[in-house]
């Protein structure tokens, strides 16, 4: 090979590197990035606390129509008025009447309530498809679904303090709820009569706004959720092109699989188990979740939900995650179960009201209500 | 001469310039697992399990009822109830111990307190609640976890109870309580990653065999990697409420290299209510009781191949 003959290749070879980095850079598209927001192996970065510091209607309110974003004068005035909000709902002051199971179950609950964003987002609605950032009608099947449990849930308050005082007692013998049992009943014969976040597994996927730890290698990211009064959970997206389980397999939190479009880690989850229920959607439910970096403090998470039993159609939602400080590391480890005396008590205290009552020494308990107390019904 | 310099600096640019981009092509989509980590540190990232026995014993054990009665002799163990009707299933797999020494330094009265436990393991050990297992517990739980190594924290991911715990790479604020999974700060010494975890409450075991620790228990642990896919791991356990001097177990974490290896859900706590709350029940379901005392019924229908006499 003559000297200029490889010249002429050391000088090709650096032009066809020279342009191969920067389509890389170009299809990679680091506009609002920079370094730090790419991890070093070259994706980008989603890692840190995030949670959400902005307060932004979860459905759109209907003054704002197809539009996605307030005005600048809209946010000020949303600000003004967020500002002079009491950073915690009302039932941390206001009692409901004494010497009711509600204002007992408000006190308790008050205790876990974490404050609210005085802050707007900029977004009219976390909704942001269909275009009126409504949520999508029910089909028929989810209706009438909803309405049997609820029937079932009103049937068993009839004559107590919680629901038509003084009408005739319901039947409160073991019949079974229409569909498994997630909601607050007004009983408490065992555990399954319980609410699932009484039981330490209320909180589910999609979980929003949650205060999340996200760590990331270049083919795993694992988030952990603490939301829920020490209800959060874990979970792990493989990026590894491997298949969903197989659809006799169930899981609280899904079947995640993860994939890169771009600057965009895509998500999706199946295999969801009846025993959880996001907005009334359960074994169906598929979500496609979509993380991107969009600046160094802001993570935007985007889901699309999809369940064709639950909703006429599928529908998205987008959060803008504000990035927490690291060093302060204000999450702390899930340990609900561990200290739920709460699931044991409900059922031991009514063990105890029946047997009091059996004595003639205590009120009769099925005209008490252990259903409507104190929940986020105020 | 001096041409020659600048094409070989050139085509060596060029090299390097193409594999970055061939690699940023490639990690932008899925790629296979190296090595080492981008800073050149061993790549913890994958699933792990331990193929030992340690959460049955710490120590050396023959194989033994997972409950036990005295049989006809009396120091034979037979399978007692609750594990009468499992046959082979009911009983503890043997192991040669994962304890240096074969011996754990308990101080007189903690000693004595591991005997209670593990005479009363059905009723004490927080594992059987489906409690969080606490370190070390969480690394030889017998079902795998999940290492995602990022750039200044190493997560874990355990699937018994939905356990997590972080590695704190970088410098951070300690949690402002104890906790059951602790706080875990790690740097490497050459190829070894090296954890030191306090912040721990005193309600996680070491063992089913009653083996138990206090609030003032404090980690060493050490991650080296002896191939790509095993990972020596030793924690050494300082605990001066319970133990007369450090203590330290050695174990190896093995990768599963299934193609469809995964976690998956073990969220017992659902599974455990029978257990923990059935006398709460208006309506037994499976069990009687007379005060405080459970009486489970087994019952099991011989199956036609035990009945000889039959034949």
């Amino acid at each position: 090979m003559t000297q200029r003959a490889f010249v002429g290749m050391g000088m090709l070879v650096f032009a066809v590197a020279l342009v191969s980095l920067a389509i890389v850079y170009v299809a990679g598209g680091t506009p609002s990035g920079g370094k730090g927001l790419r991890t070093p192996w070259g994706a980008p970065d989603l890692q840190g606390i995030w949670s959400q510091q902005t307060d932004t209607p979860f459905e759109r309110p209907a003054q704002y129509g197809q539009r996605e974003f307030l005005t600048e004068a809209e946010l000020a005035a949303r600000n003004t008025e967020l500002g002079a909000r009491p950073a915690h709902s009302t039932y941390r002051d206001t009692r409901k009447q004494r010497g009711t199971e509600q204002d007992v179950a408000g006190a308790y609950n008050a205790v876990f309530q974490a404050d609210r964003p005085n802050k707007s987002g900029r977004r009219t609605s976390q909704i942001v498809d269909p275009p009126d950032g409504r949520i999508p009608a029910l089909t028929s099947d989810a209706k009438s679904r909803q309405a049997a449990m609820k029937t079932y849930l009103d049937d068993l308050l009839q004559g107590s303090s919680g629901g038509r005082p003084g009408a005739p007692l319901a039947d409160k013998s073991a019949t079974h709820p229409p569909i498994y049992n997630l909601e607050r009943m007004n009983r408490a014969d065992g555990p399954e009569d319980r609410a699932g976040g009484e039981r330490c597994f209320g909180a589910v996927m999609p979980a929003m706004g949650a205060l999340q730890r996200i760590v990331q290698s270049p083919d795993s990211v694992e988030i952990f959720y603490d939301i829920g009064q020490g209800g959060g959970f874990s979970r792990v997206i493989p990026i590894t092109g491997m298949p969903h389980l197989p659809s006799s397999v169930r899981q609280f939190y899904g079947d995640a699989r993860g994939r890169w479009e771009g600057d965009t880690l895509v998500v999706d989850v199946t295999n969801f188990t009846n025993r959880s229920e996001f907005r009334g959607s359960r074994e169906n439910l598929h979500l496609v979740e979509r993380y991107t970096r969009s600046d160094a403090g802001t993570l935007a998470y985007q889901v699309t939900v999809e369940d064709p039993t639950t909703w006429t159609r599928p529908w998205t939602a987008i959060v803008e995650l504000n990035r927490e400080d690291g060093k302060a590391n204000l999450v702390f480890e899930q340990t609900c179960h561990e200290g739920n005396y709460g699931l044991l008590g409900m059922l031991a205290n009514t063990r105890a009201a029946e047997k009091l009552f059996k004595a003639g020494q205590g009120p009769d308990p099925n005209r008490m209500d252990l259903a409507t107390g104190g929940g986020g019904d105020n | 001469m001096r041409s020659r310099l600048i094409v070989s600096v050139l085509v060596a640019l060029g090299v390097i310039a193409v594999a970055l981009s061939v690699w940023s092509v490639t990690t932008a989509g899925q790629i296979a697992r190296p090595e080492r980590t981008a800073d050149g540190h061993p790549n913890l990232s994958g699933i792990w399990q331990v193929t030992s026995t340690a959460n049955w014993d710490l120590l050396a054990h023959g194989m033994r009822p997972m409950v036990g009665q005295p049989g006809v002799y009396a120091d034979v163990q037979v399978l007692a109830a609750p594990v009468v009707a499992l046959g082979e299933a009911g009983i503890v797999p043997p192991g040669p111990g994962v304890v240096e020494g074969n011996a754990i330094p308990y101080k007189p009265d903690a000693a004595a307190k591991k005997k209670e436990n593990a005479e009363h393991w059905l009723d004490r050990d927080p594992e059987l609640r489906c409690y969080k297992p606490g370190i070390p517990r969480a690394m030889y739980m017998p079902q795998p976890f999940q290492i995602t190594h990022g750039t200044d924290k190493i997560q874990m991911l355990f699937q018994y109870a939905q356990a997590s715990r972080t590695i704190h790479m970088d410098q951070v604020n300690p949690p402002p309580a104890d906790t059951w999974m602790g706080h875990s700060v790690g740097h490497w010494e050459g190829d070894t990653l090296v954890v030191n975890s306090d912040n721990f409450n005193d309600r996680t075991w070491l063992s089913r065999a009653g083996d138990f620790h206090s609030d003032a228990m404090k980690l060493v642990e050490r991650f080296t990697p002896i191939t790509a896919d095993a990972l020596r791991y030793e924690v050494t356990v300082e605990d001066a409420n319970v133990f007369t001097r450090p203590w330290t177990m050695k174990m190896v974490l093995y990768r599963l290299l299934e193609d469809n290896a995964q976690l998956m859900d073990f969220k017992c706590v659902e599974l455990v209510e029978e257990t923990f709350l059935g006398h709460l029940r208006k309506n037994q379901l499976v069990k009687r009781w007379d005060g405080d005392t459970m009486t489970v019924d087994i019952t099991r229908k011989i199956p036609p191949v035990d009945k000889l006499y039959e034949r």
